[in-house]
């Protein structure tokens, strides 16, 4: 079970709103490789997972994940204050807005809504952790073309934090992946699935 | 420029992240003395500010509510409003 903090992880404070940013910046919550997406990977996953340590990654990060995406959220809701008609047309907004208004909603960059289609839970770990391994690395590239796009500090601050994080968590996972490897059956030398298969 | 209380949690929010941070390290290093030490360390921290925060703030979980005549838990901000992280 969870327990809200009323917290963000890192702090978001945005002077100045701009929803063509805001709109590029969907992608980290409902996007291909968004934190969305990152949370419900790993919380998922974890059930399977062969030994303690390795559930212990997929919940603690898979809860983080959830704290990203709040993070993301914010960032997009304070992008969007008091926007104008004027604003919300020429920024290309408009085309989010006429469904969502300024709600958030878990889409990505190019307005295609999130879906579990993304990721996977194959019950085989050690294909689970090489997903995780290539998702933190493909969320961390979206972090960087965004850094390439945004010029406002008060968004690249919290951007920067969260790419960091994906660095982190790149190196958890490759942990991960080294500790189930190393409990494998020496029988097992193909790498079936140790959690469902009993190599013979 | 930051208020009284976004120094105080911003103190808060370093000493979360680094409980944050050594559990996730811990989880694959489970016997590394050094995390242990600095878990213990951050935990402690966290635990003098959320107390110091909470008792001028309010809760930061609803669990510390702590009020007779109203529900304090929707008394105070979400942190997702400017200026409120």
């Amino acid at each position: 079970m969870w327990e809200y903090q009323k917290t963000l992880e890192y702090p978001v404070n945005i002077k100045n709103p701009n929803p063509a940013l805001a709109k590029v910046i969907l992608a980290q919550l409902g996007g291909p490789d968004g934190e969305v997406g990152a949370s419900t990977r790993y919380l998922n996953q974890r059930y399977t997972s062969p030994c303690r340590e390795v559930q212990g990654i997929l919940t603690d990060i898979g809860t983080e994940e959830l704290a990203h995406a709040e993070m993301i959220s914010a960032i997009i809701y304070q992008l969007t204050r008091n926007l104008t008609p004027k604003e919300i047309k020429e920024s290309g907004f408009d085309s989010y807005f006429v469904d969502h208004t300024t709600g958030i909603y878990p889409s990505g960059a190019n307005g295609v809504g999130f879906t579990v289609d993304y990721l996977q839970s194959t019950g085989d770990p050690i294909a689970d952790m090489h997903e995780d391994l290539a998702a933190e690395q493909k969320a961390r590239l979206s972090y960087d073309n965004i850094l390439r796009l945004v010029d406002d500090p008060d968004v690249r601050d919290p951007i920067k934090f969260l790419r960091e994080r994906e660095i982190v968590h790149f190196q958890r996972f490759g942990e991960g992946l080294r500790m189930i490897t190393d409990k494998l059956d020496s029988k097992n030398f193909y790498a079936y699935n140790p959690s469902f298969d009993i190599p013979q | 420029m930051l208020s009284e209380k976004q120094k105080l949690l911003r103190r808060l929010q370093a000493a979360r992240f680094g409980v944050i941070e050594a559990n996730i390290y811990l989880d694959s290093h489970p016997t590394c003395r050094h995390g242990l030490k600095y878990f213990k360390e951050k935990k402690a921290e966290l635990e003098e500010l959320t107390a110091e925060y909470e008792s001028k703030y309010g809760p930061i979980t609803a669990m510390a509510s702590n009020t007779t005549d109203h529900w304090e838990w929707v008394s105070t901000p979400f942190p997702w409003e400017r200026g409120e992280s």
